[in-house]
C-alpha cells in the first residue's frame, strides 16, 4: 500500500458516507415537497400542522434546560415501536366526542424549531402530545394548562390531580424541579402576575421569561389529528378518519 | 512493523530522550488538566445519575439542574478529559514514531491553555442554561469554531513531523494517528456547519449531531486508543504485532464502518429511512473490527501474561482492548432490529457510550499515560498501590455502570413497549438500576482521585528517582519494559 493510496483510502472511506448520509439528505430535507389535501376532502391547500405558542424560543429553552435527556418527542411508526398504542402518547382514542386522533410524528411537526428534540431516553413520558393530554385531563377542573405546567415545573411532586389512567403520579414523579425558572417575590405590592402556588407566608412566585416561553412551548405540543386531519397520503392509520366528523 | 526494543545504541537513546524532553511540558499539561477534568466530569456524572432516581437532590441549585448537569457531564468528559488525553497521546506517539523532536512545544502549550479556557466557558455556559440545546453538541455556538481552531493549532505539528520524518516504515499506530488527525477536522467542521450555520430541516440538525457523536468516537477516540495499543503491546512485550494483514483488515473495517454510525438514534423519525438503519447496521458490524483488533493485540501479548500483570501500561491497555471486544458484542446485540425497539430510548445507549469512552478509550489512555509520564518527567511513579487501586476501581466501576445501564435500559425499554403496563410502573422499576449507576460512578470517582493525585505529584517532579519502572508485582532483575523501558536518561539505559 503506497502512501498516496492510503490517504486516498482515508478520504474515500469517510467522504462517501459523508456525502450519502449527511450532505445529500441534508439538501433533500431542506426542501420537502409540501403535501396537499386531496380534491374532495373538506380541507384544501397545503397541510401544515398548526401550533400556537412561543415555538422557536420555547424550543430553545427546552433544549438549554436539557429536557431531551429524559423526554422524547417522537411517536414511532409501529414497525419501530409501540408508541402509538401507549395511552395518550400519540393522541386520543375514539370517544363519543371525537374520532381516533392518534398519529405518528411527521417531518412538518418541527416547523419553527431550530432542532428537533427527538430525545435520548424515556425516563419520563413522550411529550409529542403533552398539550393535548393535559387539556383532556384538566377538563372539568378549574385549573388552566398553563398553571398546571408552572406548578409541575416548580414542584413536580406537589401536584394534586396528577393522574394518568388509574395511577396517581403526584408522589411518584421522578421529574426534577426547575426552581431556577421562577423568582420568589414579596406578595405585598407585587401586583399581578403571581402564580397560584403557595410557598410561604407573604411570598409569591413569579415565572421568568424563560419559564413563560417554555410553558407556552410545552402546551403547544399537540401533534395529533384533532382539528387537523391528515391528507390521505400521510395517513398510516386507516381506521382513523382523515376528515373531521 | 513493530518497534523492537533491541536497538539501544547511544544515539537512539539520546534521540528518544531529546524527543521526550521537547514534549515534556505540553504532554504533561494535557494529561494533568485532562485528569482534573475527568474528576470533575465524574462528579457531574454522579450528580446527573443520582438525580434520575433521587430528584430532590440539590434542587435549590439551578446550575446543576437535571438536564443541564447531564449535558455538562458528557461535555466535560469528552472535551475536557477525552480530547485532551488524546492530544497528549497523539503528539507524543507521533513524535516518537516519526523520530522527530517537537519544535513547537510553546505554541502547543499556549493553545492547550486556550482549549481549557474554551471548554470551561462551554461547560459553565451549559450549567448556566446558555448552551446550544442540541443533544451531543451542547456547547454554545461560538465555542465550536474556537475549539476547532485550537485542535488544528495543536495537531498540525504532528502532521508536519510525519511529513518530514526520515523515510522508513509507517507503523500501524501511525495509520490510526493519521486517520484520526485527518478525519476529526472534517467531521467537526461539517457538523458545525450543517447543525449551526446552514439553514436546514430541524430533524437533520438532530440527525447530524447524532452522527457527529457516533463518528467522534469511532473516528477520533477509537483510532487514538488503538494507536496507543498498537504501540505499547509490541513495545512492552518486545514482540512484533501478531499479524500485519489482520491489522490492515481491522483498520479498514473501522474506516469503512465508523462514518456511518450515529443516526441509529432516529429510528422511526421522519427522515430518509435508510439513515438510521445504516447507523444501526454499522453499530452491529463494528464487531468485525473489534474482533480483528482484539485478536491482533491480544495475540501479540499472549504468552507474556506475567508482563501484562506487572506492567501498568500493558495491563490498562490490554483491558481496554478486551473491553473493545466486549463493546463490539454489546453493540451487536443492542442494535439488531428487534432490540432497537427497546434500546433506542433507554439507558442502554448511555451504558454503551460509557463503555466506549471510559472502558475502551480511557483505559487505553491510562495505559499510555503510565508509559509516557515517567519518560517525559524523568521520574518513576511513586506508588504501586495507587496504580493498582486505580486499575481495579476503574474496571469495577465501569463494568458496574455498563451492566446496570444496559440491564436497566432493557428493562426500561421492555416496560415502555409493553403497553399493558402503566408508564409509571416501568419508570419506578427502571430507576432501581439508576442506584447501581450512581454507586458505580462513586467507585470511578475514588479511582480517579488516586490517579489525579498521583499524576499531579509526578507533574510536580516528586516522582521516584530511579531507573527501575514501577511494576505492579515484586521487582525483577530484568525489566519487562525491555532495556529501553527504563527511563530514557542516557546514563541509566545501559542495562
Amino acid at each position: 500500500m503506497t502512501f498516496k493510496a492510503f490517504i486516498f483510502g482515508l478520504l474515500a472511506s469517510f467522504g462517501f458516507p459523508w456525502l450519502v448520509a449527511v450532505v445529500i439528505p441534508f439538501s433533500k430535507m431542506r426542501s420537502l415537497e409540501p403535501v396537499r389535501y386531496e380534491e374532495g376532502s373538506k380541507l384544501s391547500g397545503v397541510f401544515i400542522p398548526k401550533r400556537d405558542g412561543r415555538i422557536t424560543e420555547g424550543s430553545k429553552v427546552y433544549g438549554q434546560e436539557g429536557c431531551y435527556h429524559c423526554h422524547t418527542q417522537l411517536i414511532r411508526p409501529s414497525y419501530a415501536g409501540n408508541d402509538v398504542f401507549r395511552d395518550e402518547w400519540a393522541g386520543l382514542r375514539k370517544t363519543a366526542d371525537h374520532a381516533d386522533t392518534r398519529r405518528e410524528t411527521l417531518a412538518m411537526d418541527f416547523e419553527g424549531e431550530k432542532v428537533a428534540h427527538i430525545g435520548l431516553s424515556r425516563v419520563g413520558p413522550d411529550l409529542s402530545n403533552f398539550g393535548r393530554r393535559l387539556e383532556e385531563n384538566l377538563k372539568g377542573t378549574d385549573m388552566s394548562p398553563e398553571d398546571w405546567t408552572y406548578q409541575h415545573l416548580y414542584n413536580p411532586r406537589g401536584l394534586k390531580n396528577y393522574r394518568v389512567g388509574s395511577q396517581d403520579l403526584a408522589e411518584r414523579s421522578s421529574c426534577p424541579a426547575k426552581r431556577g425558572l421562577f423568582k420568589v417575590v414579596d406578595s405585598s405590592g407585587a401586583g399581578g402576575g403571581l402564580l397560584p402556588i403557595e410557598i410561604e407566608e407573604g411570598k409569591g412566585l413569579r415565572p421568568t421569561d424563560r419559564a413563560r416561553q417554555l410553558v407556552s412551548y410545552l402546551i403547544s405540543l399537540k401533534k395529533d389529528t384533532l382539528g387537523q386531519p391528515l391528507p390521505e397520503v400521510l395517513n398510516r392509520n386507516p381506521q382513523a378518519s382523515t376528515v373531521e366528523e | 512493523m513493530a518497534e523492537t526494543t533491541s536497538t539501544t545504541e547511544p544515539n537512539d537513546v539520546a534521540l528518544r530522550a531529546s524527543i521526550d524532553r521537547s514534549l515534556r511540558h505540553p504532554v504533561m499539561f494535557f494529561f494533568t488538566s485532562g485528569a482534573v477534568w475527568l474528576a470533575l466530569a465524574i462528579v457531574l456524572g454522579l450528580i446527573a445519575s443520582a438525580k434520575k432516581h433521587f430528584p430532590e437532590l440539590l434542587d435549590c441549585l439551578s446550575f446543576v439542574d437535571a438536564g443541564r448537569v447531564d449535558a455538562a457531564h458528557l461535555s466535560a468528559l469528552i472535551y475536557g478529559w477525552g480530547v485532551q488525553a488524546a492530544f497528549g497521546m497523539i503528539i507524543w506517539l507521533m513524535a516518537r514514531l516519526s523520530r522527530k523532536e517537537c519544535s513547537n512545544a510553546g505554541t502547543i502549550l499556549a493553545v492547550g491553555h486556550l482549549w481549557n479556557l474554551f471548554v470551561m466557558i462551554g461547560v459553565l455556559s451549559i450549567m448556566a442554561g446558555k448552551g446550544s440545546g442540541i443533544a451531543y453538541m451542547e456547547f454554545p455556538i461560538f465555542i465550536w469554531p474556537l475549539l476547532i481552531f485550537c485542535y488544528l493549532a495543536i495537531t498540525i505539528w504532528s502532521l508536519v513531523q510525519f511529513q518530514v520524518r526520515d523515510a522508513g516504515h509507517v507503523y500501524v499506530s501511525q495509520w490510526y494517528l493519521l486517520a484520526g488527525l485527518l478525519w476529526f477536522p472534517w467531521l467537526a467542521v461539517s457538523a458545525f456547519l450543517f447543525v449551526f450555520v446552514f439553514e436546514g430541516h430541524p430533524l437533520m440538525a438532530t440527525a447530524i449531531a447524532s452522527w457527529f457523536k457516533g463518528s467522534l468516537f469511532f473516528l477520533f477516540f477509537l483510532p487514538t486508543a488503538l494507536a496507543s495499543a498498537y504501540y505499547l503491546a509490541p513495545k512492552v512485550t518486545g514482540r512484533p504485532v501478531y499479524s500485519y494483514n489482520l491489522a490492515l483488515f481491522g483498520f479498514w473495517a473501522l474506516a469503512c464502518l465508523g462514518p456511518w454510525a450515529g443516526m441509529q438514534k432516529l429510528v422511526g423519525a421522519p427522515i430518509p429511512q435508510f439513515l438510521p438503519y445504516m447507523g444501526a447496521a454499522a453499530m452491529v458490524l463494528i464487531l468485525i473490527p473489534a474482533i480483528s483488533v482484539g485478536l491482533n493485540i491480544l495475540k501479540t501479548v499472549y504468552g507474556r501474561q506475567e508482563i501484562v500483570a506487572e506492567s501498568p501500561s500493558l495491563r490498562f491497555t490490554s483491558s481496554g482492548i478486551v473491553l473493545f471486544v466486549a463493546y463490539g458484542f454489546l453493540s451487536f446485540f443492542l442494535h439488531t432490529v428487534p432490540a432497537m425497539k427497546m434500546t433506542q430510548f433507554s439507558y442502554s445507549g448511555y451504558g454503551l457510550d460509557i463503555l466506549g469512552l471510559y472502558g475502551v478509550f480511557s483505559l487505553c489512555a491510562f495505559g499510555a499515560i503510565y508509559f509516557i509520564v515517567p519518560r517525559i518527567t524523568g521520574r518513576e511513579w511513586l506508588s504501586r498501590r495507587f496504580i493498582s487501586w486505580h486499575f481495579f476501581f476503574s474496571l469495577y466501576g465501569v463494568a458496574s455502570i455498563v451492566i446496570c445501564a444496559v440491564v436497566g435500559g432493557i428493562t426500561q425499554g421492555q416496560g415502555i413497549e409493553d403497553v399493558s403496563q402503566p408508564f409509571a410502573t416501568m419508570a419506578s422499576r427502571a430507576s432501581q438500576y439508576g442506584w447501581g449507576v450512581t454507586i458505580a460512578w462513586a467507585f470511578l470517582l475514588f479511582a480517579n482521585l488516586f490517579f489525579c493525585l498521583h499524576l499531579l505529584l509526578m507533574w510536580a517532579r516528586l516522582g521516584r528517582r530511579s531507573s527501575h519502572p514501577t511494576l505492579l508485582k515484586g521487582h525483577h532483575a530484568e525489566s519487562p519494559h525491555g532495556p529501553e523501558g527504563e527511563i530514557d536518561n542516557i546514563g541509566s539505559a545501559s542495562a
